[in-house]
């Protein structure tokens, strides 16, 4: 018969106990660090109030068509805008002035200016439009200045310059208008202001990145942050169209005030840049998303919440690009000061 | 001898003198937010002494946008831009929204009901002018010795500031 039960001295009970008591408080003491890690992993101890992005921080990978190429630093400091001359070198509006780079990167040349620059633009003859906060100064493709504007007014806030064969646009955010100028400096026009009669909407600036840029075919693409949409103008002012929605998702334009720069690529589809979720993408010339040329993962920095707010001067992160004659898209981010050209993935 | 021992007391309590009269003298302080090195952690709800937090959200109204879509207000993909509870960012319902004209809204913070969880705070800081805030406000903060929030706060923005200027305002020049 099989014994169920056998006998045990005082002693080795205790001994047994103790082994069985000290598995036990093992057995605890892991179960309670696995659930530690596991709450850690899954976020419970994070911030019960979190601001929820993470659907929208994520990109398809299906939909970003674009790769870096290339990288580098930006050289002028707190750089705002950037542009492409002729012969696709890069100009960019920073604190200190315009600094001309090529295309791998490399320092071909400084405008130093009074007062930080804060858009730039370049014409087909070489001529370099600076935007500095409430004025104009043109430059020749040697950098000596030749000539400085009129300021439109105390509240001009100028942050995007368009040039065109007979005329430049410039973007004032602070008075929230475009304002059409000859190649003299003498103003022509305004163009976006809210009117009743020409069926304009008004243009709706929260915070200065006001845009505006020329296509071939004659008209003007201006950003409508406020309203969360890019308008189509001629040069007189009339509104023709206008293209957009607010959404977080990837086809809209996000948060509170967005797109913040617009660009044309030469068969006229869209370049758009995005603040909040730093975003860059194409839409074709009707306005219809494309694809992704880069997104937030691309720009860790400029995703934080006022990531250089405390620079007090109305900038708040951001990206600029533009296209070069090879159809790669060069983009500015802001936050991180560095210049990354992306090339159509094969 | 003596002499010495005299002139050693009479030092020493010129110095206890001197050093009651320099900590009479100082400058009353309190605690405050610098809104510049706020990382909007949600640690102001949770961690004041008080049961509701002495930490209120305001507004800068100079420097906001009067946004029609304002993401402080907001849930980041809202099904509607109307004041449902579903749409609402904030989880007290502290914000209020009020029309003012063909696209601007004025949002005004309820302090009664505001908690300083600071989540409208970082969708208006990630996305908008960043006229939203918290501060520690004087009419409710104990001024404790060491604050319970100061020793959690995880972007090291509590500071003791003067009690006459007891406010850090943001500002800004656009």
């Amino acid at each position: 018969m099989r014994r169920l039960y056998s006998t045990v001295n005082r002693r080795e009970f205790l001994r047994q106990g103790a082994r069985d008591a000290g598995l036990l408080a093992v057995a605890g003491v892991s179960l309670a660090a696995s659930e530690r890690s596991a709450r850690a992993a899954a976020g419970k101890d994070a911030n019960p109030f979190a601001y929820d992005l993470e659907r929208v921080s994520k990109t398809d990978p299906k939909l970003i068509r674009y790769e870096a190429a290339l990288k580098f630093p930006s050289v002028a400091p707190d750089p705002r805008r950037l542009a492409l001359g002729p012969n696709d070198d890069l100009y960019i509006a920073g604190k200190r002035g315009i600094v001309i780079l090529n295309l791998a990167g490399a320092r071909l040349d400084e405008i130093i200016l009074s007062a930080p620059a804060r858009c730039v633009a370049v014409g087909v003859d070489g001529a370099i439009y600076a935007g500095l906060r409430d004025h104009i100064e043109v430059f020749d493709r040697k950098g000596q200045r030749t000539a400085t504007w009129e300021s439109p007014g105390k509240k001009a806030w100028l942050t995007g310059l368009a040039v065109s064969d007979r005329d430049v646009f410039a973007a004032d955010a602070g008075n929230r208008v475009v304002l059409r100028y000859d190649k003299a400096g003498k103003l022509a026009g305004r163009i976006g202001e809210k009117n009743k009669d020409r069926n304009v909407p008004g243009l709706i600036v929260p915070s200065p990145y006001l845009d505006v840029a020329y296509g071939h075919d004659g008209l003007l693409r201006v950003n409508n942050p406020g309203r969360h949409c890019i308008e189509v103008y001629t040069p007189e002012g009339d509104l023709e169209l206008s293209w957009g929605k607010p959404s977080a998702s990837i086809e809209g334009f996000c948060g509170c005030c967005n797109p913040i720069a617009v660009h044309l690529l030469p068969d006229g589809r869209y370049l758009t840049c995005e603040k909040g979720l730093p975003r860059v993408k194409i839409y074709s010339a009707q306005g219809q998303f494309e694809c992704v040329v880069a997104g937030p993962e691309s720009f860790p920095e400029n995703a934080k919440a006022g990531a250089i707010s405390d620079k007090s001067d109305g900038m708040l992160g951001g990206l600029d690009a533009t296209v070069d004659s090879r159809g790669r898209v060069c983009v500015l981010d802001v936050v991180a000061a560095t210049v990354t050209v992306m090339k159509a993935k094969a | 001898m003596r002499e010495g021992v005299r002139a050693v007391a009479v030092t020493g309590l010129g110095g206890l003198f001197a050093l009651a009269g320099e900590r009479a003298g100082a400058k009353p302080t309190v605690w405050q937010i610098d809104p510049q090195k706020c990382v909007r952690c949600g640690n102001c709800a949770n961690h004041c002494v008080l049961e509701q937090s002495a930490v209120k959200c305001v507004h800068a109204f100079a420097i906001c946008g009067y946004c029609q879509l304002c993401t402080g207000y907001f849930e980041p993909e809202p099904n509607d831009l109307n004041t449902a509870a579903e749409n609402c960012l904030c989880p007290t319902s502290a914000i209020r929204r009020t029309y003012v004209e063909d696209p601007y809204y004025e949002y005004t913070i309820d302090e009664r009901l505001c908690i300083g969880c600071a989540k409208c705070v970082e969708g208006c800081n990630r996305f908008g002018n960043g006229s939203l805030f918290l501060q520690v406000r004087q009419d409710r903060c104990l001024n404790c010795n060491e604050c319970a929030i100061s020793k959690v706060c995880a972007g090291d923005a509590f500071k003791r500031v003067p009690a006459d200027h007891p406010y850090l305002l943001k500002t800004m020049s656009h």
